[in-house]
C-alpha cells in the first residue's frame, strides 16, 4: 500500500509523520495493522498530543471513506444480466462449452501442448469479435505466432456467411484495423504495456464505440518460464503481479481476457498446466486442449469454471 | 509501473515495497532525505534509487499515448499489407516451398527437426546460399549468419551448393532486362562464401553469448536476412544436471531469438534433434528439448524418411495447413524429388 504521505491530507504535517515513523508506521498498511489504542496512548507523552490524536482520527475516517460500495447478490446478478456481455468466439464447440462464449470481466486460459490449436482459437476469437462486435481487440504476442493472413482467412469466411451486408471488403478492412498487435518478449515490457493500456483506458473512459472488449495474451508462460525458479522469488512475484494486473484490467474495464499456457510433464510422466500451483488460481476459466494429428480435430475439456460443471468435452475442427 | 520492475538491488527493492513504495507514482514529490529516512538507507543510496525511478518514469512518459494505439502496436491490417510485400527465402525444392507458403518466412522462427542424416544441415546451408540470390533475380540479396554448435558445417559443401545455385540461376530471367548478362556474370562463389558469417559455439555458454551478441552484429550489417542455428539442441542435451535451469535458459534464448526475428526482419531457422518419447504404450520419435521448448518456434517442419525418400512435414504453423512434401538432396543441394529421378535416368 501507499506511503501515508501519498494520502495528501493537510493534517499530515512533518511532526505527525515523524511521530508515526518513530512508531514504525510508514505506509497505510502499517497504520491499519497497528493497534490504534496503543498509538493513542503513546501520544500522551508528546507535547502536541491533541494534534496527533486528531490526525489519527482523521486518517482513520479518511481510510474508512475509501472503501468501495457493498453489493449484495441481487445487485450482482442484475449487473451480470444487464451489463456483462458474452462474446461468442465463433468456435461452436468452445462457445457451447462456455455457455455462449467468453465472458467480459473474466480471465479464460487455454492450456495445451504445442500445436494443439491454442493460437488458432485466439486468432479466430479475435477476428470473430472484431467483426461482429466492432470492438477493439488487443493481441499481445510473446511467441511470434500472430498471423494476419490467418485472420484475413477467418474474416473472409465470416464475410461470405453474412450475405446481407454489401460492403464485404470494407467490413474486413475495418475489422482488421480493430485488431491491435503487440510484440512482447519479456515480462517487464509485458507489465509496462499492461500499465500503459490501463492508463490509456482511464483517460479514454468507457467510450462504447471503440472500446477494447478482448485482450489476448499468447502466451503467458513464454515470458514467465525464463524467470521462474524455486530460488528466485522475484520471478514468482512478477508472475503474480502479471496475473493481478490482468484480472484488474478484466474487471475494471469489463474486458474479456484470453490467455494461453503451456503444458509441463512432471516426474511421474503425467502432464499438467505450466506455471504451478500459484498461477492455478489466476484464471477464472481453464480449458485443456489436445489435437489429434491425423484428423486435425481439437478436443477441449473444461478443467475449471466458476459457474459451470467441469470435465465437459467438446471438439473443434482446425481446418478453415 | 511497479517498483518490483525497477532495476534495483533486491534488498533495496524489498525495503521500498515494505515501506509502501509499490508504484512509480509514489516517488512523486519525494526528497532523497525523506526516502532515506523511510527505508533506512544512506541519502546517497536514496538519491540513486530516485534517479532510477525518475529515469524509468521519463522513458514511460515519452512514449506516445494514442487513443487505442500504444507504442509498438500495429493493426492486423498493417501487418497483412506488410506481409504481402515480404519476400520469402526459397529452398529450391518447389514441393517444399509450396507447403511452406512460398519458402521460409522472415520475421518468424522456423524449427527444423529430424533424425541424423535426413538433411538438416544441408537445408541450412542451402538457405544460407539462397538468401543471397540477388534482387534482380527475384531473391533477397541478403546475408546469412550461421551458428554452428556441432561442427558439421563443411566449406567444400557450401562451394558445391553455391556453384549449383549459380547454374540454376542462369535459367531464371533477370527482372531488370537491361543487364541480363551483367547480373549473371556478377555471381561468384567467393561472394557467396563471404556473405555467410560463421560462428562456432563449443558449449552452451558460448551459444547463449553468441545469440546475445547478435543484436550488435546485425545492427552493423543490415543485410542479414537469416540466422541459422545448427543445432540448437546439441549442447543442451549433455551435462545438464539441473533441468529447471535448462528450461529457464532455453526459454530465455527462445525469447531472444524471437525478438531478433521481429526486430531485424530476419528469418530464424533452428535445427533440432529427435528423441524418443513414451506415449500411448509405445516409444515414438519426437523432437528433443521437451514440452516447454516446443513453443519456442512459430513454424515447425519435421523431416523424415518414407521408404527411400525424404519428406518434410509442417507440424506446427499459425497460418499454414499441415501437409507433407518429398524432397531430395543431390550434389547441388536441395531439390525436387522428380528432378532427381530424371538425373538418375540420364
Amino acid at each position: 500500500m501507499a506511503p501515508l504521505r501519498a494520502l495528501n491530507l493537510p493534517i499530515l504535517t512533518r511532526q505527525v509523520l515523524q511521530f508515526l515513523a518513530a512508531n514504525g508506521i510508514l505506509s497505510v498498511e502499517d497504520f491499519l495493522v497497528h493497534d490504534i489504542y496503543t498509538l493513542a496512548a503513546r501520544t500522551e507523552h508528546q507535547t502536541n498530543s491533541e494534534v496527533l490524536k486528531q490526525a489519527i482520527a482523521e486518517i482513520l475516517s479518511f481510510i474508512d471513506s475509501q472503501h468501495s460500495r457493498w453489493l449484495n447478490g441481487a445487485q450482482l446478478l442484475e449487473n451480470l444480466q444487464q451489463t456483462v456481455h458474452v462474446l461468442p468466439t465463433g468456435c461452436e464447440g468452445l462457445d457451447s462449452l462456455l455457455g455462449g462464449g467468453l465472458l467480459e470481466g473474466t480471465l479464460t486460459e487455454l492450456v495445451g501442448p504445442s500445436a494443439s490449436g491454442k493460437t488458432q482459437i485466439c486468432l479466430r476469437a479475435a477476428s470473430h469479435i472484431a467483426y461482429h462486435s466492432q470492438a477493439a481487440v488487443m493481441y499481445l504476442d510473446t511467441c511470434n505466432s500472430f498471423s494476419s493472413k490467418r485472420i484475413a482467412q477467418f474474416l473472409n469466411v465470416l464475410a461470405k456467411s453474412s450475405i446481407k451486408s454489401k460492403d464485404q471488403q470494407g467490413n474486413i478492412e475495418r475489422a482488421m484495423k480493430g485488431i491491435f498487435h503487440y510484440n512482447v518478449f519479456d515480462v517487464y515490457s509485458m507489465l509496462d504495456l499492461l500499465y500503459q493500456i490501463e492508463s490509456s483506458m482511464q483517460t479514454q473512459g468507457k467510450n462504447e464505440s471503440s472500446r477494447v472488449r478482448l485482450l489476448i495474451v499468447d502466451s503467458v508462460s513464454s515470458v514467465i518460464t525464463p524467470i521462474l525458479s524455486g530460488s528466485n522469488l522475484q520471478g514468482h512475484s512478477l508472475m503474480i503481479s502479471l496475473g493481478v494486473v490482468l484480472k484488474k484490467l478484466a474487471l475494471e474495464y469489463s474486458i474479456a481476457v484470453l490467455i494461453t499456457n503451456h503444458i509441463v510433464v512432471d516426474k511421474t510422466g503425467t502432464s499438467k498446466p505450466a506455471l504451478g500451483e500459484s498461477w492455478k488460481s489466476m484464471p477464472h476459466v481453464r480449458l485443456l486442449l489436445s489435437r489429434d494429428p491425423v484428423s486435425n480435430i481439437c478436443d477441449m475439456s473444461l478443467l475449471k469454471h466458476t459457474s459451470m460443471v467441469c470435465d465437459q468435452q467438446a471438439s473443434l475442427s482446425l481446418n478453415s | 509501473m511497479e517498483t518490483i520492475c525497477l532495476p534495483l538491488a533486491p534488498s533495496h527493492r524489498a525495503r521500498l515495497v515494505s515501506a509502501g513504495y509499490r508504484t512509480l507514482d509514489s516517488f512523486n514529490n519525494l526528497s532523497p532525505l525523506d526516502l532515506a529516512r523511510d527505508i533506512g538507507v544512506s541519502s546517497e543510496e536514496a538519491l540513486d534509487i530516485l534517479k532510477v525511478a525518475w529515469r524509468t518514469k521519463a522513458i514511460d512518459g515519452n512514449s506516445p499515448k494514442g487513443a487505442n494505439l500504444l507504442a509498438g502496436a500495429k493493426t492486423a491490417w498493417d501487418l497483412l499489407c506488410e506481409e504481402k510485400t515480404m519476400k520469402r527465402i526459397v529452398t529450391f525444392c518447389e514441393d517444399l516451398d509450396v507447403i511452406l507458403g512460398g519458402g521460409i518466412c522472415r520475421k518468424e522462427v522456423t524449427e527444423v527437426g529430424g533424425v541424423p542424416g535426413i538433411g538438416k544441415t544441408q537445408l541450412g546451408i542451402q538457405l544460407a546460399i539462397n538468401v543471397q540470390i540477388p534482387v534482380d533475380l527475384g531473391g533477397l540479396g541478403g546475408q546469412a549468419i550461421y551458428i554452428d554448435t556441432e561442427g558439421s558445417f563443411m566449406v567444400e559443401r557450401v562451394c558445391q551448393i553455391a556453384k549449383a545455385c549459380i547454374e540454376k540461376l542462369k535459367d531464371i530471367p533477370c527482372t531488370s532486362e537491361r543487364k541480363v548478362e551483367e547480373c549473371h556474370t556478377k555471381l561468384k562463389v567467393d561472394d557467396f562464401l563471404s556473405n555467410i558469417f560463421y560462428f562456432r559455439a563449443c558449449n552452451y555458454t558460448e551459444q547463449i553469448a553468441v545469440i546475445n551478441y547478435m543484436d550488435k552484429f546485425i545492427e552493423e550489417r543490415d543485410k542479414v536476412k537469416i540466422i541459422i542455428v545448427d543445432s540448437v539442441t546439441f549442447h543442451f542435451r549433455q551435462d545438464f544436471e539441473d533441468l529447471a535451469l535448462r528450461t529457464r535458459l532455453l526459454g530465455g534464448m527462445s525469447q531472444k531469438l524471437m525478438r531478433l526475428a521481429e526486430e531485424y526482419d530476419t528469418a530464424v531457422v533452428l535445427m533440432n534433434q529427435v528423441t524418443t518419447k513414451f506415449s500411448g504404450g509405445s516409444f515414438q520419435l519426437a523432437l528433443a528439448l521437451g514440452e516447454s521448448w516446443s513453443h519456442a518456434c512459430t513454424n515447425r517442419v519435421v523431416l523424415y524418411w518414407n521408404g527411400d525418400n525424404r519428406f518434410g512435414y509442417i507440424d506446427k504453423s499459425p497460418s499454414l495447413q499441415s501437409a507433407s512434401a518429398p524432397f531430395s538432396i543431390t550434389t547441388g543441394g536441395i531439390c525436387n524429388l522428380e528432378r532427381n529421378k530424371r538425373i538418375k535416368m540420364a
